[in-house]
């Protein structure tokens, strides 16, 4: 049964943005829903969160960007991850994205974009509708 | 004295018992009375002159001046001063916009053409990540991120180009101008010292404020390189050399509002910021300085704010109250100036309270927050401009709609026309009281533990503030706190207004995608030309000075930035000398 095993979420920071608000709620409220969460702290390259999920095993990936840098950031990701064997994780990307951006953040292949005023709610019920 | 408050107290509880009652029972939902209201026993004891005193004089609770600089109303139009005013115009805030684009060929592109409109403060530059990492923009590690956050600086030459246009009337001895730059302020300085001495300006004529608020870095923000220890031994650094050097120019501007942004709360903000401004002293003490020949070179930028009004009045009050006895009891300050908080802004609303959904109602906010401001001894500014949450910089219509705000707030409103107006409230003072006894407890607890340092490296500081953020997060989901068009006031018949942006931003953000190859090729260039043995020669003596704790190092680095050496060359041999600080704050 899958509601054995708890699914595994890490969260990390791509790049140089120290703005740790969004990832450390989203850390505690995720862990409080049930999920098992690694947080994976500040300043990670695209090539140290790849190798880490693949690690932890986990089953999805949050970053989170607000420094602008996000579609750089996205992309190294997931190309480290596709490198590593982790293209089937779900990919999920938070932060300070401008509409505009979000079109092209889905077609790289991140399931989920989540800016500001997102709720807990929200994303947990997203990573459970999208993995069961 | 007791006899009175009896005979109140004795009112209030009838007043509870019959008025209040009655009109409770009207409600049918209603469990029990919201009612709250202050009278002379809710503040006994109240000595007005020990708490509150005059405007401008201690504890400066009423206002670090007698009367609000701004009420003068000024306003520049070209070189001659009308009876009007106008942004920047205050003596607290001289220095322009905060701003920073791409390459420093943009930037100093920028500041033409607002100088072309009649600005006059001298830069307030924000700078990429990079720079304030201290990496260059060549190094293939950071690609992606210059030029991003703001202009990227890599050696003196960014600083001459980004400079250029501040010349005759608004040469650097005419100007202030301000850098958000913590863990490599040092170098900052140092660049900027090369630049004037190039220019033939003599020291102690510049005025600038590095923000140099290291500490608070560690627990919010995140842009820190070295261990604390050695970050403050630079911090000792600077403190030194601009006492003794540069007595017009800032040591720190220092504060809470980052923390507050990453989730503290009101009394975290303020104990948090009060632990590092009196780590701060300390160490101008330690290095034999006394007080008053450094504090009144402090500066804060900004305490955290919030959208509690009458909260966030009495949060200003109590920082006021607070950094005055800090300065004088702990310290034995006798300067006026090193006693009061000078600050660029008062309350506000709090960018983390901006919305993405109906970003309109932001400015309904920041009205509110610019009000409280007024009403708290600051500038009714209402910041920030409405559209800040959209990420995608502030457009213009949004700073027009936004100093609009402020100028109705100051002449059509005329909230800054007395000093303090809350003062004596009986609600005002108690919660004035309630906010500094509370920061004041978690102030001597972080201080129990071994200092800010301690409190750094052990996560404490970091996680209590990520459990506040958490559990506001946790209070706007649970519906127990609402936030309109968010979590409440969202049905189908609600409007999302929205204005069209017709004026074009004076940065065109198709050029941040090419900064980073310019500022590469701009720094090939600087590398080529510049004479090795000269880079070679500087950065061993400042390899020199960093491992001799006794020595300063800015002289050491003003050196390197006028051989050219780059800003990661700099930061390379603290790097090497004194490590860097690895976060282990867990959740």
């Amino acid at each position: 049964m899958k509601s054995q095993k708890k699914v595994r979420v890490l969260i990390a920071k791509p790049g140089l943005d120290g703005h740790e608000r969004g990832a450390r709620v989203l850390s505690y409220g995720l862990r409080d829903e049930g999920f098992e969460v690694i947080y994976a702290g500040l300043r990670q390259t695209p090539e140290q969160i790849a190798a880490a999920a693949i690690q932890e095993d986990v089953d999805v990936v949050g970053l989170s960007i607000l420094s602008g840098a996000h579609l750089a950031m996205t992309s190294r990701v997931i190309e480290n991850l596709t490198g590593l064997g982790g293209k089937d994780i779900l990919l999920l990307v938070g932060g300070v994205i401008p509409e505009e951006d979000m079109p092209t953040l889905k077609k790289m292949g991140v399931a989920g974009v989540f800016t500001s005023g997102a709720t807990i709610k929200e994303i947990s019920e997203f990573i459970r509708s999208r993995l069961s | 004295m007791d006899k009175k408050f009896n005979e109140i107290s004795k009112r209030r509880k009838r007043w509870e018992e019959t008025t209040v009652k009655d009109a409770v029972s009207r409600f049918s939902y209603m469990q029990e009375s919201p009612a709250q209201f202050y009278a002379p026993d809710s503040l006994q004891n109240f000595d007005f002159l020990n708490k509150v005193g005059f405007p401008g004089e201690y504890p400066y609770t009423a206002g670090p001046y007698p009367f609000y600089p701004n009420a003068a109303l000024r306003e520049y139009t070209g070189q001659s001063e009308t009876n009007r005013f106008k942004r920047g115009s205050s003596g607290q805030t001289r220095a322009a916009e905060y701003s920073g684009y791409g390459a420093p060929e943009s930037t100093r592109d920028y500041y033409k053409s607002m100088i072309a409109i009649g600005s006059i403060g001298g830069p307030n530059l924000a700078s990429d990540l990079p720079t304030q990492l201290g990496y260059d923009s060549d190094n293939p590690a950071i690609s992606g991120e210059v030029g991003k956050v703001g202009v990227s600086i890599d050696t003196l030459r960014d600083f001459e180009v980004i400079y250029e246009p501040f010349q005759g009337k608004l040469n650097l001895d005419k100007i202030a101008t301000a850098w958000t730059i913590n863990a490599p302020a040092n170098v900052f300085i140092a660049m900027y010292i090369a630049l004037a001495k190039k220019r033939g300006i003599s020291l102690d004529k510049l005025r600038f404020t590095p923000q140099n608020d290291i500490l608070k870095e560690y627990v919010a923000r995140g842009t820190y390189i070295f261990p604390p220890e050695k970050a403050l031994r630079l911090f000792r650094d600077s403190l030194v050399f601009l006492a003794r050097n540069i007595p017009r120019a800032n040591i720190v501007s220092g504060g809470g509002y980052h923390m507050r942004e990453a989730g503290a709360s009101r009394e975290q903000d303020l104990a948090y910021s009060m632990v590092n401004i009196a780590t701060y002293c300390q160490i101008g003490i330690d290095a034999g300085l006394s007080i008053d020949e450094f504090a009144p070179q402090f500066t804060i930028n900004a305490f955290g704010g919030d959208m509690e009004f009458l909260k966030e009045i009495a949060f200003h009050r109590a920082s006021r109250r607070m950094y005055a006895t800090l300065m004088k009891e702990r310290f034995g300050a006798k300067k006026s100036k090193s006693m009061i908080i000078r600050q660029q802004r008062g309350a506000h609303m709090g960018r983390c309270n901006t919305t993405v959904q109906r970003p309109l109602n932001n400015l309904s906010r920041s009205i509110i927050g610019g009000i409280a401001s007024g009403l708290s001894g600051g500038s009714p500014s209402a910041f920030p401009p409405y559209d800040e949450p959209l990420g995608l910089g502030w457009s213009l219509e949004a700073r027009q709609l936004a100093e609009d705000a402020q100028r109705i707030l100051t002449v059509e409103a005329r909230i800054l026309e007395v000093t303090d107006p809350f003062a004596g409230s009986y609600y005002m003072e108690s919660l004035t009281n309630e906010i500094e006894d509370n920061a004041w407890k978690e102030f001597d607890k972080v201080m129990s533990m071994g200092g800010v340092a301690a409190a750094i490296e052990s996560g404490y500081i970091k996680r209590e503030i990520g459990k506040s953020a958490y559990q506001r997060q946790k209070m706007i989901e649970e519906g127990e706190q609402y936030v309109v068009g968010v979590n409440c006031f969202t049905g189908e018949h609600e409007l999302d207004v929205r204005i069209k942006s017709l004026v074009q931003n004076p940065y065109d953000p198709s050029e941040r995608e090419k900064a980073e190859e310019l500022q590469k090729k701009n720094l090939a260039e600087v590398k080529k030309r510049r004479h090795g043995k000269g880079v070679k020669k500087s950065l061993e003596e400042l390899r020199k000075t960093a491992k001799d704790v006794g020595a300063n190092t800015i002289p050491s680095l003003v050196a390197c930035a006028e051989e050219y050496v780059t800003l990661q060359e700099m930061c390379g041999v603290f790097r090497d000398v004194f490590g860097e600080y690895e976060d282990r704050a867990s959740l």
